[in-house]
């Protein structure tokens, strides 16, 4: 035998252990599924934002054949769930919003569910609306829940140091209002949920959350049985993006009607009915204030933001517990007064979406840099510089900031855009005659990269077992809904047994099987999950050298697995076949198996009241530098290159990193520049991909990633998680070239031909009456 | 009642013969009546291609075309793409390029992207990225599906 | 959104794919009957609580030799009903004859939707936003219906300009079908430009659509065409604006004047995709392009 030399994994590129059967149209997704026996479920939406219910006649939906439960409010407990605990999933007396889901029907198919709905008879008595949260914080505005006085939802403060002061010093101060719009996920596989109960009323729901240990928690409220009577399997599904992270009315609902019928219940929601009713991303308004010394040093940011709630409280309104890190992190801010308040509306309402509040703060964090740069007259790269965090640096939320290469990262995109040499001449062709104009803009912004302690634990569980023939099976609680969880998993555990990738099965999706995990969510799950995986392997790592060692006898730390072997770890001489050792560990003596187990907490704590604590385990930055040129007559807007620099932490698969950063890039640019959800008094005005754009092929810009690797102390194999940060930075970058190219700012995303035009001709019309 | 239409035609390979409701698509017929859920339901209003087949060797939107329309023609789903010899080269390009992520809007877009290189071969970027305008990805930001059409027809700047 | 109490959809409730035109236009002589192309609109308009519920019997022309295939004869170019938007792009007599209409195919939805949507279609659709009727109207091109009646097969020829009656509505009789779409071949010294807007390429539901067509003299323009399209009920022609152009010679005014107008003879509307105010903006943006960049806009 010839040696074995030792070769690594990480930093390879590596495809997805799934990604034939996804090629070959093998895969199925809950969509696809079919149960035995199984009944179709179909919600009847209020579509009206506010009104009392004062009848509803289901009689001759009940009597169709083929129709096997019909539920309204009436027909289940009352019982409150969501964020908030004040969502039903069927609502008696009023309806709040558009989605509110008013009754609900099971039957043999898709088009009996359709006519048995059509036969439902609803008599309203409409109410007066409120859609603007401004508004509806006002007195005298109509209440949209009667225990919440003042429209009132959630609110977050944070302050440190001492702002007024700051702001007497500060040589330069800036004041900004930003809107920040509704946007949804448009996951391709629209929300899609099948309920089974048991006879001794245990429930198996096959789910597309990305939570499933606490979606038990969330999800038995609201049918009034013990999460632990609750089985989550989550067959693949097509996309997330942070909108099954909540408990939503149609799971409930779903579980409702398989309860009543007694008989396996799908529901799953078309495309206009995903647009309506699935989650947005959370509207913000943003009143923000910044104050800078002469030479540049921030002083203070002031900020106010007033959320619109929404009739019901999901993740959405939560997300100022990262706004305000934004707030009071990006770039050295030494004096923060924040303020956030939620206040309930007569709209649809929000969850959590890729970037989690992030995406808003950063749009006025990085707008309000490019602005203050200018207002001092430096450039933006030497005031980034100034104000970057450096390593070991703890910010007013008590952030550690540990390997930080913020400064290194901007840089770096300066570096390879020519940033400042093209932003000059850009800005001094501005007025030049011609249509198309150029320009070149940078953001940047930071976010937590290992896990973030929002619930009381933020761990996983794994546990790994080895068979006869070497093939290992690993259990983990962390969820894979596209983003590559897989393939890391694979590559960290082949990394310590020594064994090929293909040779391990990955079991993620029973609730029954593997142990817990917070969710897919906050960049964590490389970095959690990771961290999990790999302690596990090398307990079984442990195990099975242990045994080698007594049987080669070598001390095990002189010993290695690789490619299947056992080896002399100097030199990679073969001692031993893996499958045997396992076999003879097994058929000896002194039988052993090997089957390990892990739970891994990060060394991350929960925020105190006051919002202090360092909730992530890691942070990292990114900086992105978008060049553009804007038609002046059309207001259309081109990408000619994109660049990204953004700290990894350490590259551990280099295909499945880039492809998370290209795809949170495009992401963040539909969101700059053409996706909406025009919702206009509570209704959705654009519900198909026919008028809420997603970017599509043409329009993907050339890109470039640079990788820092700033090797996270406490990150598997020095990772850091990375998948929210390409989604957030984008729109600011592109906001301020926009600005470089043609002197308009925008505060109010997104930038479409319309607005951009509007404003050109709005600006032009000005000039020439003052002319 | 409504009118049912008896329709043969040959299935990635295979002769079918079914009747089905004059008004039901393609896909419906695919997914639902022969459980070919391969090819996949995003929108049902031809905006995203996520339903993407050939007939005749020319790539369609399932959810538009009539079931009844594929009397007598040569249809090809995802399902067929793959022979006793394996993965079709496009499909492993797309596996190798790491051009798959959730995978749902995939079967739709490799069909496109095959549909492509058996009818431009060699194209420009431009091209190619014209080629795929009615296949919307929300996971990959479209890049790795390039290169993966790239690997196998080549593609000049 | 499912509305509520709303009357039963209609489903077909028989079914004929014809392969001759005469057998067709049989099976339709009753009117009762909903004529599927390549069904890209149909499909969608037909669902449950659409705008359009279906008639007694689905007839599937598709199979129909007759209705494919361009020609030219007598200096006339022929577009049968079934040539589908992919056979435009790709036609070589329509490229050296009327580039126009492959251009315009090549704006229009995505390479699936191209291979399926047929010119028949697009033009009986008679959206406002129907893409190939914009260049067809400037090249005064005329449809040809056809209708069983007494015993044989009728046509007659209406010209595009008076075909379109409001959205979706035309003056073809239930018992009619397109047939074919003719235009005499234009003149060498003819221009025609088409611009439909952005920022996609395709797969875009036009905002605004502008063509012009013109005989250009040593700058003079005459027979000056200019259509429209989403800015009013229907496809339309600018007539103030190829009145005025009619006979005069490119200058930045007479640009400007002309933009101007254009954007008078459109009454566009607020909607989800765009408002009144941007729409004339782009109207005028795109004739002084067309005006400006001679044809390819
Ligand atoms: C995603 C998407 C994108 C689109 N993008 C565009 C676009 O960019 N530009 C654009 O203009 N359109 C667009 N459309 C609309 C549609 O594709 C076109 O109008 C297409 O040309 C219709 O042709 P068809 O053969 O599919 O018509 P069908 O759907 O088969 O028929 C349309 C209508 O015309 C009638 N009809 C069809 N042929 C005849 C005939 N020969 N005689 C009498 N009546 C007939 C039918 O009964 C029906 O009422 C788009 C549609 C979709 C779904
Ligand atoms: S499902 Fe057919 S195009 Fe979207
Ligand atoms: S891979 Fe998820 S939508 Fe394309």
């Amino acid at each position: 035998m010839e040696p074995i030399a030792k070769k690594s994994l990480i930093g390879q590129r590596v495809p997805k252990p799934d990604a034939p059967d996804k090629a070959t149209g093998r895969t199925t997704y809950i969509n696809d599924m079919v149960l035995p026996k199984m009944l179709y479920g179909k919600i009847l939406h209020a579509g009206r934002p506010h009104a009392l219910i004062k009848n509803i006649d289901v009689s001759a939906a009940k009597a169709l054949p083929g129709v096997y439960a019909v539920l309204t409010a009436a027909d289940v407990p009352e019982m409150f769930f969501g964020v908030g605990r004040d969502n039903r999933p069927l609502k008696g007396g009023k309806v709040r919003c558009v989605r509110d889901e008013v009754a609900a029907v099971a039957a043999e198919s898709e088009e009996l569910c359709d006519e048995a709905l059509r036969l439902i008879k609803v008599d309203y008595e409409d109410l007066p609306a409120v859609f603007d949260p401004a508004e509806g914080a006002k007195e005298g505005a109509p209440l949209i829940h009667d225990n919440k006085p003042g429209n009132r939802s959630l609110a977050y403060q944070f302050k440190h140091g001492d702002v007024a002061a700051a702001e007497a010093s500060s040589d330069v101060v800036i004041d900004s209002v930003f809107n920040v719009h509704y946007v949804t996920h448009c996951c391709m596989g629209t929300s899609c949920v099948i309920a089974d109960f048991d006879c001794d009323g245990k429930l198996t729901i096959y789910s597309q959350t990305q939570y499933p240990y606490n979606f038990k928690m969330d999800l038995a409220p609201a049918l009034g049985i013990h999460p632990g009577d609750i089985r989550v399997i989550q067959p693949p599904v097509g996309g997330a993006f942070g909108s099954k992270l909540d408990v939503y009315p149609f799971e409930p609902v779903c579980a409702l009607l398989a309860q009543a019928a007694r008989r396996p219940v799908k529901l799953t929601f078309s495309r206009e009915e995903e647009f309506i009713n699935a989650p947005t991303r959370q509207p913000v308004r943003i009143h923000m204030r910044t104050g800078a010394k002469k030479d540049g040093t921030l002083t203070f940011r002031k900020v106010d933001c007033l959320l619109n709630n929404g009739a019901y409280t999901s993740w959405g309104p939560t997300v100022p517990f990262v706004m305000m890190r934004t707030f009071s992190s990006h770039f050295r801010v030494p004096n923060v007064d924040i303020d956030c308040r939620a206040i309930y509306t007569n709209n649809p309402y929000a969850g959590s979406f890729r970037g989690y509040g992030n995406v808003q703060a950063t749009y006025a964090t990085s707008i309000h840099a490019d602005m203050m740069a200018e207002k001092l007259g430096m450039e933006l790269l030497t005031f980034s510089l100034k104000n970057a965090q450096k390593s070991g640096e703890v910010t007013p939320q008590g952030a550690r900031l540990n390997e930080c290469v913020f400064a290194e990262c901007l840089q770096k995109a300066a570096d390879v855009t020519d940033f400042t040499a093209k932003h000059a001449r850009y800005a001094a062709e501005r007025n030049k005659p011609g249509r198309i104009k150029r320009g070149i803009g940078m953001a940047s912004s930071i976010h937590n990269a290992g896990g973030a302690k929002i619930h009381k634990s933020d761990g996983c569980g794994t546990m790994i077992k080895l068979d006869d023939y070497a093939r290992a099976t690993v259990i983990t609680g962390a969820s894979e809904i596209g983003q590559g969880i897989d393939a890391v998993i694979c590559q960290v555990v082949a990394e310590e047994l020594g064994i090929p990738m293909s040779d391990i099965t990955i079991v993620n999706n029973d609730s029954a099987i593997a142990p817990w995990d917070v969710g897919v969510h906050a960049s964590r799950t490389t970095f959690i999950a990771g961290n999990a995986a790999q302690r596990a392997a090398r307990k079984a790592r442990e195990q099975m050298l242990n045994a080698a060692s007594k049987r080669a006898n070598m001390p095990a730390d002189a010993l290695d697995l690789r490619e299947g072997w056992v080896v002399h770890d100097s030199d990679g001489t073969p001692v031993l076949k893996i499958d045997k050792l396992l076999r003879e560990m097994h058929f000896s003596r002194e039988p052993e198996l090997v089957m390990v187990s892990e739970y891994y907490e990060p060394p991350s704590e929960p925020e105190n009241k006051e919002h202090v604590g360092d909730m992530s385990a890691a942070y990292s930055h990114a900086v992105h530098v978008a060049e553009v040129e804007v038609d002046t007559e059309t207001g259309e807007i081109r990408i000619v290159k994109f660049t990204s620099v953004q700290d990894v932490g350490r590259v551990i698969n280099e295909m499945g990193l880039e492809a998370q950063l290209e795809g949170g890039i495009v992401m963040g640019i539909g969101y700059a520049l053409s996706e909406e959800l025009k919702i206009v008094n509570g209704q959705v005005r654009n519900p198909s991909f026919r008028d809420y754009k997603v970017l599509t092929a043409p329009e993907v810009p050339p890109m470039e990633l640079h990788f820092i690797e700033s090797h996270s102390s406490t990150g598997p194999m020095g990772a850091k998680g990375i998948a929210e940060l390409p989604t957030i930075v984008p729109a600011p970058a592109i906001a301020n070239a926009v600005y470089n190219a043609i002197g308009i700012r925008f505060f109010d995303p997104p930038m479409t031909p319309e607005k951009v035009a509007r404003a050109i001709w709005e600006r032009d019309s000005k000039l020439a009456a003052a002319e | 009642m409504t009118a049912k239409v008896d329709i043969s035609f040959t299935l990635n390979g295979h002769l079918k013969k079914v009747s089905v409701p004059a008004d039901m698509s393609a896909l419906t017929m695919l997914r639902d009546m022969l459980g070919m859920t391969g090819t996949k339901l995003a929108c049902g209003e031809g905006e995203c291609g996520a339903c993407t087949i050939m007939v005749d060797g020319v790539s369609l939107n399932s959810c538009l075309m009539y079931a009844a329309e594929c009397d007598g023609r040569t249809v090809l789903t995802i399902e067929g793409l793959r022979t006793a010899a394996g993965l079709d080269p496009m499909q492993k390009a797309f596996v190798e390029k790491g051009a798959i992520q959730c995978g749902y809007c995939m079967p739709g877009m490799i069909m496109q992207a095959k549909y492509l290189a058996d009818t431009k071969g060699k194209m420009t970027h431009e091209e190619l990225q014209r080629g795929l305008e009615g296949n919307v990805c929300r996971c990959t930001g479209y890049k790795k599906v390039f290169d993966a059409v790239a690997a196998v027809v080549g593609v000049t700047e | 959104m499912v509305s509520q109490a709303t009357t039963e959809s209609q489903t077909p409730q028989e079914y004929a794919a014809p392969s001759t035109i005469e057998e067709a236009l049989r099976s339709i002589a009753d009117g009762d009957a909903t004529i599927l192309a390549g069904g890209t609109d149909l499909m969608l308009q037909t669902k449950p609580g659409g705008r359009l519920p279906y008639r007694r019997k689905l007839v599937n022309i598709r199979r129909i030799a007759g209705l494919r295939g361009v020609g030219e004869k007598d200096g006339r170019i022929s577009i049968g009903a079934l040539v589908t938007i992919t056979d435009i792009a790709n036609n070589e007599l329509l490229k050296t004859a009327a580039p126009v209409l492959p251009q315009t195919a090549d704006c229009f939805a995505s390479g699936q939707i191209r291979n399926m949507g047929t010119v028949g279609g697009n033009i009986c659709n008679a959206s406002p936003a129907g893409d190939m009727i914009v260049p067809l109207l400037v090249l005064d091109a005329e449809v040809e219906l056809s209708a069983w009646a007494k015993g044989a097969v009728a046509t007659r020829l209406v010209p595009l300009s008076k075909f379109f009656t409001g959205p979706g509505r035309t003056v073809k009789q239930p018992n009619e079908l397109l047939t074919r779409i003719v235009f005499a071949r234009p003149d060498k010294k003819y221009s025609v430009g088409y611009i439909k807007s952005g920022p996609r390429p395709a797969l875009e539901i036009s905002t605004v659509s502008a063509a012009l067509s013109a005989i250009r003299d040593n700058d003079k323009l005459s027979s000056v065409r200019i259509a429209l399209g989403a800015v009013g009920p229907t496809v339309l022609r600018a007539v103030k604006a190829e009145a005025y152009l009619e006979g005069k010679t490119v200058n930045a005014q007479v640009v400007a004047e002309t933009a101007r107008l254009a954007a008078e003879d459109a009454s566009p509307i607020d909607d989800v995709r765009a408002t009144a105010w941007y729409r004339r903006h782009l109207i005028q943006v795109y004739v002084k392009r067309l005006l400006e960049n001679d044809s390819q806009g």
